[in-house]
């Protein structure tokens, strides 16, 4: 794109030039100084050439090149005020870089976008003006004209880019997820079956042996939810997100989490809030029961709302805790879970009885 | 019958179902030679990996149920990818079982599939119950109604996903082993039911067009 662009000012130069040479042609028997015309006629074709030569360099497209290129035009255009006359330009004859000077105010809005352009367009404009002396509708409009094609085209340039970046992320990102996928073959055909196996053949083993086959089967269990995993998309607070997403990884050894096969879509803040929740269940069995006790994980995406149960076969909770720890101040279950949800105008029940195991079910209306 | 690519999982699992006193006809490493030797060896169950390296499980499920009416298919499965779970049970699959499980739990899930019962994971119980509600919200065809669960196999199916074993389930819900085993059954038989009406459905559309 950008590319196409410093190509089209070239060309576009290269026209110009021949523009100017047949006005300086036509209309020297006119001009107060008619001989230093050929010398500047000389400069502008130098300077075309070298510009379509260095600007073709993307290394070279920088402040020096740019800045030198809008003084050199300025500067034909300003010999005009002394070559030309005062009395050729009143009469509406062209300066010595009629439509030749554009090229450089394009090649700033190219380069630095909106700002440069119209910062070279006034720039350039009003050298213009100064020089042709004229300060009537005709003298303004080619400068109104330059400044709106500068912020056209840095208007595209900036368009340009954003889409580029975009396409970017969109080639990089699929290039992870088809990377994924393949680990995830190759993972599952050899790894997880191996370690699957260990896990089984070991677990009636005493001793080093049925601890290598429990290991095994830990990692089984991360490596299949790594794989299986569905990938969270970066979102902002109102934007939808996979709750699954978030909930997925939970799963272990001992979590086991039960979900609707596809994605259960939530707005992000509402699904964080939740994972959040369903980790404070997490660790409250974690710390309170044995290792090892069991946990199950159920997500239910209903049209009026989603119900996440946590289940445990702990020790349970007897019934005046919850409200013995509340009272006491103490940040437990109920004050990380109860507000979380009750934040998001959802109601979470508890039941609980000793060595019955904890069920946690919370419902919050979509 | 044994269906697994890994030869280690195959001799592993064809061992063990040995010990344990069945008679094992064939192992296998591919579907479509799966579905060829079914036919002739006729096995009563058949222990299925779903993810094979010739055809999809769906393929070979079905492609068993023709060759052998009645077999029961217990589906094993390293990885839980729960869409080609939930197409397998849909297919005709009559249990699920994630590899990992350990050595007494296969077993025993092999002796119920045996048995004519249906081997849910919670997991697998949490998908069937979204299954069962994307049907009821997705706009269905006028002719025919999404299949939908009663409220006790709605319950029922949700304490199995929150890990209740059949008899926890039966002693919360005061009812017999028995008529928990039914109504898990009934919600697998109305899903099978509605994949087989949809499939016929799909296919006299394709041919009168």
């Amino acid at each position: 794109m950008a590319e196409s662009l410093w190509r089209a000012i070239a060309v576009y130069r290269i026209a110009a030039l021949i523009y100017v040479a047949i006005l300086v042609v036509r209309n020297v028997g006119f001009y107060a100084h008619p001989m230093l015309a050929w010398p500047v006629l000389a400069l502008t074709a130098a300077w075309t050439l070298f510009t379509t030569y260095a600007y073709a360099d993307q290394a070279r497209r920088r402040p020096p090149l740019l800045v030198a290129d809008l003084l050199v035009v300025m500067g034909v255009m300003a010999s005009s005020a002394y070559i030309v006359g005062e009395h050729a330009l009143r009469t509406g004859r062209p300066t010595l870089a009629v439509a030749w000077h554009v090229a450089p105010v394009i090649a700033w809005a190219v380069a630095g976008g909106r700002r440069g352009g119209i910062a070279a367009a006034l720039a350039m404009g009003t050298t213009d003006i100064l020089v042709r002396g004229h300060y009537d509708q005709a003298g303004f409009t080619g400068t109104v004209l330059m400044l709106m094609a500068a912020l056209a085209v840095g208007y595209l340039v900036n368009v340009a880019e954003v889409a580029q970046q975009r396409l970017e992320r969109a080639i990089e990102l699929e290039a992870a997820t088809r990377e994924r996928e393949r680990l995830a073959r190759d993972i599952h055909d050899s790894v997880l079956q191996v370690l699957a196996l260990v896990k089984r053949r070991g677990s009636g083993l005493d001793g080093e042996a049925g601890e290598l086959a429990r290991l095994a089967g830990e990692q089984e269990a991360a490596l299949r939810t790594l794989v299986t995993g569905r990938a969270a998309e970066p979102v902002d607070e109102h934007a939808e997100t996979d709750l699954m997403a978030l909930l997925d990884p939970y799963a272990s050894e001992t979590v086991s989490v039960a979900a609707p096969a596809g994605a259960v879509r939530l707005p992000a803040g509402v699904a964080a809030e939740i994972a959040a929740a369903v980790a404070a269940a997490l660790d409250n069995v974690n710390r309170h029961c044995d290792p090892g006790t069991k946990v199950w994980v159920l997500v239910e995406d209903e049209p009026a709302a989603v119900t996440v149960s946590v289940r445990d076969e702990g020790c349970g909770i007897a019934p005046d805790r919850l409200d013995e720890a509340q009272t006491q101040g103490r940040l437990g279950v109920a004050q990380s879970i109860r507000g979380r949800i009750a934040d998001l105008r959802g109601t979470v029940s508890i039941t609980s009885s000793p060595g019955e195991g904890t069920e946690v079910e919370m419902s919050v209306p979509r | 019958m044994v269906v697994d690519d890994h030869p280690m999982w195959r001799d592993g699992v064809a061992r063990d179902l040995t010990a344990a006193g069945y008679e094992v006809v064939a192992t296998i490493g591919e579907g479509r030679q799966a579905v060829r030797i079914a036919a002739a060896a006729k096995p009563e169950v058949v222990v299925l990996d779903l993810q094979l390296p010739d055809i999809s499980g769906v393929e070979v499920i079905t492609g068993l149920l023709a060759a052998v009416p009645g077999v029961r298919v217990l589906m094993l499965s390293a990885s839980g990818e729960q869409q080609s779970v939930l197409d397998a049970v849909k297919a005709g699959a009559s249990g699920y079982l994630l590899k990992s499980a350990g050595q007494a739990e296969f077993l025993d899930a092999v002796e119920r599939t045996a048995a004519g019962d249906t081997v849910f994971t919670p997991g697998l119980a949490g998908l069937v119950l979204g299954e069962f509600r994307r049907l009821a919200v997705e706009p269905a065809g006028a002719d025919d109604a999404a299949p939908k669960l009663t409220e006790r196999e709605t319950e029922v199916l949700r304490l199995v996903a929150k890990g209740l074993s059949y008899r926890q389930i039966a002693e919360r819900l005061v009812l017999s082993h028995r008529t928990v085993q039914n109504h898990v059954q009934n919600t697998l038989g109305k899903l099978q039911l509605h994949n087989r009406v949809e499939l016929t459905r799909y296919a006299i559309e394709q041919g009168l067009d």
